[in-house]
């Protein structure tokens, strides 16, 4: 008998601390959950229906999916996306990680550039679409005059020409976002130990060798969680194409969150556009499980 | 998923019961007590006619108050669709464009009106609110696109201002010529501008073309709009697409500022014209409006009637007002589709849904607005055709057009295969569906 009423303090003391973490984590719980999950959870029911949004959702099986495997407009917009994603991913790595090793030494005024590379992220991307649209302008903006002037006589037409369009606005994507995966790798610089480079320079390791046998393998927490912010970040771009290009011309620039947007927001499908953002998602989560994979069998 | 289910239908389920709730109070029907209706608008500090249509038919029916919820301007009908679903909608919403009026109509989110527009015969855009005999929404303004041009600007470039026989041709050869005869002159402005909007082109080519018909299918009726238009940029005579578009380029400066001699657009452009060289935004010059170009001679000279197109706005009732409410907001349909309520909008600068001769003397009484007879007629005469026809694949086609008119406009694109492309992609995703 007294070996049962040990446990009962114990068990009210679990108990209380329970109730005490679920109340400091509802107030931002809650919010999640009437704001993001809910409408999460729907959504896997929604891609199974017809719904334009009044009225009840008419159950149609598997039909938005059997649709999009013929909708031409789906596969450009997926291509479009693995297109900017490819580019992407390590055009904003190596521009993070070459800023991040240009500003991670003791020089003057460190601070000033560092805040300069960040810049861009921190600036409305509505205002950034409509700088860096006017800095393309085909025929009077200074980028092409700028080509123009070191010889190019048929400068590319950028947001105006479906063959340019989306280098551009991966190279707008790459300037915004480098400056923050710059602070991250930045951070990831400051953890590895000062002896490793010491020890290796007392071996005669030249610049190169350090880089690659030391700083990397350094980082490679760093580097991976970079990798799977910007594979995410990229899949799901959205706001840059929609203020910069709006998909155009043509489709040249669509992609699926896009035709998500358009489909649902703007032709009222929401069961098809449900559909087409469960694929999204799918690629995500396949894409990040990928890389969990393979970053556990590296770490073993 | 589990869980989804059930949640999904009881929320369903709650919205059935809403709606089922609603409508079936037995209220004394006492026309002459007080009511309130509330009525959607937008911007309301800049537009005022949600305003002027509220205070004109509270004076004339002193019982009844309009009441006006304001929503954003660019994000009206997301915002509506929304709060007709959750069952927050006013009584009395404006149907910003035809587009979305399928949405509405075949959501059940529009009461038939058919017993107002009875008495409303004469106002000639109510046929595109009907759907199997049934009227579920009244027009109270009609825009139509006309030709804007600058006195000024065509006596400087010394070429011959329209008379009303222009046909398209006639159009490139004017825009080329004042190009031309402007740089002669010393000036920098071009002698067309064309909107990035699709309707600059497609609008015209669909209402104007013999035989041309969206949910055809079938879009070549629009190559020699886009030929014209490819033919008007390489010439230097209109702003290009990609720089309209990558500079941003706003009609309002383009014109109002004399950048550009000649300008399509539709008749709002008057009012915000006004208000514009009123508060320094637009420079003070002659300006007049003319017929838009027509598709050949059969249509031209001031005894025929010019086609053109723009969409009706109008006013349609929320199902789910009170029995009281949808009375009073029949009569306030009643009213914003007569000539009192089109007198007060033309008051204002707006184009109403009926326009009279006490309609056109008010609205060319105005302060600043042109006075010649070719405007005068350009005003008042025209066969206007609707932009979108009111069918479930409307909104899918215009998107894709849309799409084939940056693809041409930029260059990105020859003329046929991009018109073969629409034509392949509203056949395989649009119109199967």
């Amino acid at each position: 008998m007294a070996t049962l009423s040990r446990p009962r303090p114990r068990r009210s003391l679990v108990w209380r601390n329970t109730v005490a973490g679920w109340s400091f984590i509802l107030p931002n719980f809650a919010g999640f959950a009437a704001l993001t999950l809910v409408p999460v959870v729907a959504l896997f029911y929604l891609a199974f229906t017809n719904w334009n949004v009044f009225g009840v959702a008419e159950w149609t099986g598997t039909a938005n999916f059997r649709r999009m495997w013929n909708d031409a407009s789906f596969w450009t917009a997926l291509k479009n996306t693995v297109y900017y994603t490819v580019f992407h991913i390590p055009l904003t790595m190596a521009a993070a990680l070459g800023l991040a090793l240009l500003l991670n030494r003791k020089l003057r005024g460190v601070a000033f550039f560092r805040t300069v590379a960040f810049f861009p992220y921190i600036t409305s991307i509505v205002a950034i679409a409509v700088v860096w649209n006017q800095l393309f302008s085909p025929e009077y903006g200074p980028v092409n005059a700028f080509l123009r002037w070191v010889g190019i006589d048929n400068p590319p037409g950028w947001t105006t020409s479906a063959d340019w369009s989306m280098p551009a606005v991966i190279l707008v994507g790459t300037w915004r976002y480098m400056g923050y995966y710059m602070l991250l790798f930045l951070a990831g610089l400051q953890t590895i130990p000062a002896q490793l480079y010491e020890a290796a320079q007392i071996d005669g390791a030249t610049p190169w060798q350090r880089f690659v046998n030391v700083t990397l393998p350094g980082l490679r927490h760093t580097t991976f969680f970079v990798t799977v912010m910007l594979t995410i970040e990229s899949f799901k771009v959205f706001d840059l194409i929609l203020v910069m290009t709006q998909g155009g011309p043509g489709q040249s620039t669509l992609v699926l969150s896009q035709y998500v947007y358009q489909k649902g927001f703007v032709e009222n499908q929401f069961g098809y556009a449900s559909a087409v953002s469960i694929v999204l998602f799918a690629i995500c989560f396949g894409v990040t499980l990928v890389q969990f994979l393979v970053n556990r069998r590296v770490e073993r | 998923m589990k869980r989804a289910i059930p949640a999904v239908v009881g929320a369903a389920t709650a919205l059935a019961l809403v709606l089922a709730g609603c409508g079936g109070e037995d209220e004394p029907a006492d026309p002459n007590a007080p009511v309130t209706i509330t009525l959607a608008g937008w911007s309301l500090s800049t537009t005022p006619e949600f305003k002027t249509l509220a205070d004109g038919f509270h004076a004339a029916h002193p019982n009844v108050t309009v009441e006006l919820k304001e929503y954003d301007a660019t994000n009206y009908d997301t915002q509506m669709t929304a709060d007709l679903a959750a069952g927050t909608a006013p009584d009395v919403y404006v149907l910003k464009n035809l587009k979305n009026f399928y949405t509405y109509q075949s959501g059940g989110q529009l009461l038939d009106v058919s017993d107002t527009a009875g008495g409303l015969a004469s106002v000639p855009s109510l046929g595109a609110y009907q759907v199997d005999g049934k009227t579920y929404a009244v027009p109270y303004r009609q825009d139509s696109w006309v030709l804007y041009y600058n006195k000024e600007l065509f006596a400087k470039a010394k070429v011959a201002p329209p008379d009303g026989s222009w046909t398209w041709d006639d159009y490139a050869a004017a825009a080329k010529a004042l190009t031309t005869g402007i740089k002669a002159a010393g000036g920098k402005a071009t002698g067309a501008y064309q909107h990035v909007f699709q309707s600059t082109v497609q609008g015209f080519a669909l209402a104007q073309t013999p035989g041309a018909d969206l949910l055809s299918g079938d879009f070549s009726y629009l190559k020699p709009y886009y030929q014209r238009s490819l033919d008007l940029q390489a010439a230097g005579a209109q702003p290009t697409f990609g720089t309209a578009n990558t500079n941003k380029l706003t009609y309002q400066a383009q014109f109002g500022k004399q950048q550009s001699a000649m300008l399509l657009m539709g008749s709002w452009y008057i009012a915000t014209l006004l208000k514009q060289r009123v508060s320094g935004d637009a420079d003070t010059f002659d300006w007049g409006i003319a017929p838009a170009p027509q598709f050949d001679k059969s249509t031209t000279g001031t005894s025929a009637t010019p086609v053109t197109f723009g969409d009706p706005t109008g006013l349609g009732i929320n199902p789910k007002a009170g029995k009281a409410e949808q009375a009073a907001a029949k009569a306030f349909l009643g009213y914003v589709a007569g000539e009192e309520a089109g007198k007060a909008l033309a008051g204002i600068g707006i184009t109403p849904a009926l326009v009279t001769d006490a309609v056109s003397q008010t609205l060319f009484g105005l302060d600043g607005v042109p006075q010649d007879d070719l405007s005068k007629f350009a005003y008042a005469k025209h066969d206007t055709k609707v932009e979108n026809p009111v069918s479930k694949h409307t909104a899918g086609l215009q998107n894709l057009l849309n799409e084939t008119h940056s693809a041409i406009l930029s260059g990105s694109t020859g003329l046929d295969p991009a018109i073969d492309e629409a034509q392949n992609r509203a056949k395989n995703e649009v119109l199967n569906q």
